[in-house]
């Protein structure tokens, strides 16, 4: 697993959680390599304007279909007339249409890969902000509080819950697609990306909502928790300003954890059709209009396919090793995992 | 058309005799054995909009109707120009034609019965036509001119006096307020098809009313599949009275949606599926026909017209010249290539085949002229919504639109709906019904029916408008309803191609096409069996298992 002893436990005794923390995830070379990818695949979605503007020359949505490209000495058709799409040309061309077209429309598909992953990034992180400020508030109302308001939002999480969670992500987005979304005096239309975010964010809250009250149900037993409230401490400065601060291991895990279950339920919910609208593009979109080719070009369901599977696959691996780091009962699983314990002391 | 390209495989072997034997085999479609009885899995890839025979007004809506509910008249169990004749259904005969063309005249059978039983009646037309009134269908601008049937669609109250039946004869007779040369054509319609009293006046879809055809709807999961049993009134007593309509070979049929053509492709591959009732999506086109031209597969004509519609009523298209540009910048050739080569580029708004076309271009493509245009007319309003089905090449089509909106200065929002596409976009209290994807095929083989529902002033309905583009120019629509009242002849064709030329003029919408359609069954299948009929695709009463 790539886990060393630390070399010098004497001194670990000085140092705060966080930096032990940090120590411990930077000793997990996975998660380390982890997180590197992630970061190459958010510079590469952030380089998309720079790649469409100085080496594409064209826009995500720009079509090309009876545009010709000049590959070497050669004009070559974007599309043929059978509706045949031109595949990769790599950098015969300049770099454009570097992965070749997207299919009849003739848009050029690396350009849509990079803005498309701009599209699922910013689903995934937006989404999951909004899932875990809804889950830590509900999260910490319940259990703090307990009785009928615990109740009550227990039951509404279960509510929630009790729908399969990408049936219900259909069903909004189906119904939103059209009216678009209005709450009060804020309206946003149809084919707006926050129908997505929001649809995501809000399904994914139970998931998270759930565990975060249990987490607190303990907590509010504790000693500090009964020294603030004697200390005459009022119940929002009690969840907020004790409860909290100790949540927030479990809170980061999750939020990566979560970023990286909201891509792919935004892939899933595209692929059906309920997610992103055309003819914006989001890998899970791509995915799904690319099936329809997987014959003749099947690059381009699996170039997207393959970008979802990096992104939430180096997401888990490095929100696996920050919780190892974060929780202090990594211990146990890193010695399950791997057979290698963490000396003694290092405990947060 | 299937039948010439099974001949010239078959000439390509260069043995005569079997030549010969080959063009009567496909000459007749009944000279191959097959098997009877069975059950037929078909599938689709979007839900009809309604079954409901008053309501249906989509390809998938007749076809799912075509063997249930018969009207008074009906079209040929046959291919190409054959299928587009008109046979007497319910009724014995073709109707008597007389008071200068205003009074039709025809005889219900005698001893019909719905498959519930109950025996149909002639009252049960003047029923029907009221039911669809009702139900403020799409159909409805067709009937209009039945006398009464103006103040009936208004008031709904007291019946259509245009329409006198008598149920011991099973006489009916209709009065017009003035001759309509398609009216035989349009007594055809499913939207006529005989259903009894007391159907609910609501669509009936997932309540089927009892069949007179020789199949009923035997259950319906909205959205996801239905299926036929046998009428068992058909064999006891309808099939003899209606000699010319056939039984069917299958005893039951399942009608799955697939939503994904390409899926519906490998199913029908595999043999879990019998008969792929889309056409095959232009990505596995040449892969199907590779394998399977000529034995499985087989393309089939359609007189259609695929265009983008663009709202004559508010900004920016209530401008002409704003319309004309969007002409100019449409290109057909490569909405031809976006279909992978199965729509054949045309500009007008009659298809070829399509009595009275003549082929005509007033917009060739330039997008230096459409952007100049759009610069001269300098439209106000430049925030427009583009409309389109989510169903290849549709969507695609779409997004190109969408695409060349933006090019030429627009705002553009995309909506894309799936099933709902057509019921929302009739419905004029949609927000936003600024431009979008449109197709017509034929109902008839008769020009009217492209200029009344299209561009008729009187076909703008709240709901299930059919004029999409809203036009409403009064010196067209009184020209559309005094060519409509004359029997199509060659001087009347030609004074459609002139219609034709002064709706284009006006340029409501922006026509790109003509769609190639196609045919795929599984190995099972008896291929040469299967009819094609022009209006209602594949007929199930035609195939058959091997």
């Amino acid at each position: 697993m790539g886990v060393t002893p630390e070399p010098n436990v004497a001194g670990t005794s000085a140092r705060g959680p966080w930096q032990l923390a940090y120590r411990r995830l930077r000793r997990n070379r996975i998660a380390l390599a982890a997180l590197f990818v992630f970061v190459g695949i958010v510079l590469f979605a952030l380089a998309a304007p720079l790649w469409a503007e100085h080496v594409a020359h064209t826009g995500p949505n720009a079509t090309h279909t009876t545009a010709k490209v000049v590959v070497g000495d050669e004009k070559r058709e974007v599309v043929d007339p059978e509706g045949k799409p031109v595949g990769p040309l790599w950098f015969g061309a300049g770099g454009e249409f570097f992965l070749g077209a997207d299919g009849r429309l003739g848009r050029d598909e690396m350009v849509r890969l990079m803005y498309g992953g701009r599209t699922s990034l910013l689903i995934g992180l937006s989404s999951a902000l909004i899932t875990t400020t809804l889950a830590v508030v509900l999260g910490l109302v319940a259990g703090y509080r307990r009785g009928w308001t615990d109740a009550l939002i227990a039951r509404g999480l279960d509510v929630v819950w009790a729908f399969p969670v990408l049936l219900l992500g259909i069903a909004l987005g189906t119904a939103l697609a059209v009216g678009g979304l209005k709450i009060g005096p804020v309206q946003i239309s149809g084919g707006s990306i926050l129908i997505p975010i929001l649809i995501i964010g809000f399904v994914s809250v139970p998931y998270m909502a759930r565990p975060i009250r249990g987490e607190v149900i303990a907590l509010r037993e504790k000693e500090f928790v009964e020294a603030a409230v004697a200390q005459g401490s009022g119940t929002l400065r009690v969840m907020f300003g004790e409860l909290l601060p100790n949540l927030w291991s479990t809170i980061i895990v999750f939020f990566t954890l979560n970023i990286a279950n909201n891509m792919l339920l935004e892939a899933g919910l595209s692929y059906l059709g309920a997610g992103v609208r055309p003819p914006d593009s989001s890998w899970g979109s791509m995915v799904s209009s690319g099936v329809e080719s997987i014959y003749t070009a099947p690059l381009l369901t699996i170039l997207p396919g393959g970008m979802i599977l990096l992104t939430v696959l180096s997401l888990n691996v490095f929100g696996d090793g920050l919780r190892d780091a974060l929780d202090p009962k990594s211990k146990i699983r890193l010695e399950a995992r791997t057979g290698i314990a963490e000396p003694a002391g290092t405990a947060v | 058309m299937k039948k010439h390209r099974g001949c010239r495989v078959i000439a390509v072997l260069g043995i005569a005799a079997i030549t010969s034997f080959g063009l009567v085999a496909c000459g007749s479609g009944e000279g191959s054995e097959g098997k009877e009885g069975g059950t037929l899995r078909a599938a689709y890839a979007v839900f009809p909009e309604s079954m409901d025979p008053q309501l249906a007004y989509t390809a998938e809506g007749w076809n799912s109707i075509y063997n249930t509910y018969i009207p008074l008249l009906t079209y040929a169990h046959a291919e190409d120009e054959a299928g587009s004749e008109v046979i007497p259904g319910l009724a014995k005969s073709l109707p008597e034609i007389t008071n200068g063309g205003k009074t039709y005249t025809l005889e219900l059978r005698q001893g019909l019965k719905y498959s519930d039983g109950r025996p149909v009646k002639a009252s049960d037309f003047k029923y029907s036509v009221e039911r669809m009134f009702r139900l403020n269908s799409g159909g409805s601008a067709f009937y209009t001119d039945i006398v009464g049937a103006e103040d009936f669609q208004r008031t709904r109250k007291g019946g259509i006096s245009g329409i006198e039946t008598d149920d011991r004869s099973g006489k009916i007779t209709i009065n017009l307020v003035k001759p309509r040369g398609p009216f035989t054509n349009e007594l055809a319609m499913p939207f006529v098809a005989l259903v009894p009293p007391g159907s609910p006046d609501k669509d009936a879809t997932t309540d089927p009313p009892p069949a007179t055809g020789p199949y009923a709807i035997s259950s319906v999961k909205p959205g996801q599949s239905w299926s036929y049993e046998r009428n068992p009134e058909w064999l006891r007593n309808n099939a003899e009275l209606m000699p010319d309509l056939p039984s069917g070979h299958v005893d039951r049929i399942e009608v799955s949606v697939i939503r994904n053509q390409s899926t519906e492709v490998n199913e029908v591959e595999q043999g879990r599926i019998d008969v792929m009732l889309d056409p095959v999506p232009p990505d596995r086109l040449a892969e199907v026909k590779q394998r399977f031209e000529g034995t499985q597969f087989r393309t089939e004509p359609s007189v259609s017209t695929y265009f983008f519609w663009m709202n004559t009523t508010q900004p920016p298209f209530d401008d002409v010249e704003v319309r004309k540009a969007v002409n100019h910048a449409v290109d057909p050739e490569a909405l031809s290539r976006i279909s992978g080569g199965t729509m054949a580029p045309t500009q007008q708004i009659l298809p070829p085949g399509m009595p009275g076309y003549e082929k005509f271009v007033l917009y060739p493509h330039d997008m230096a002229k459409a952007e100049a245009m759009i610069a001269a007319a300098a439209p106000s309003d430049r925030e427009v919504t583009v409309w389109t089905d989510n169903v290849s090449p549709n969507l695609e089509a779409g997004e190109y639109y969408e695409d060349l909106l933006s090019q030429l200065g627009f705002e553009t929002t995309l909506k894309t709906l799936g099933d709902n596409y057509f019921t929302t976009i009739s419905n004029l209290s949609t927000p936003e019904l600024d431009t979008g994807f449109g197709n017509w095929s034929e109902d008839y083989p008769h020009p009217n029916d492209f200029f009344e529902p299209l561009l008729d002033g009187d076909s703008i309905a709240p709901t299930f408008n059919t004029n999409l583009a809203q036009i409403d120019e009064p010196s067209l629509n009184r020209k559309i309803a005094e060519l409509a009242t004359q029997q199509l002849d060659p001087e009347l064709e030609s004074q459609y191609a002139s219609l034709d030329r002064e709706f284009m003029e006006l340029a409501p919408m922006a026509p790109y096409g003509t769609r190639t359609l196609s045919l795929f069954v599984s190995d099972a299948i008896d291929f040469d069996s299967v009819i094609w009929n022009p209006t209602f695709s594949a007929d199930f009463t035609s195939i058959r298992f091997k």
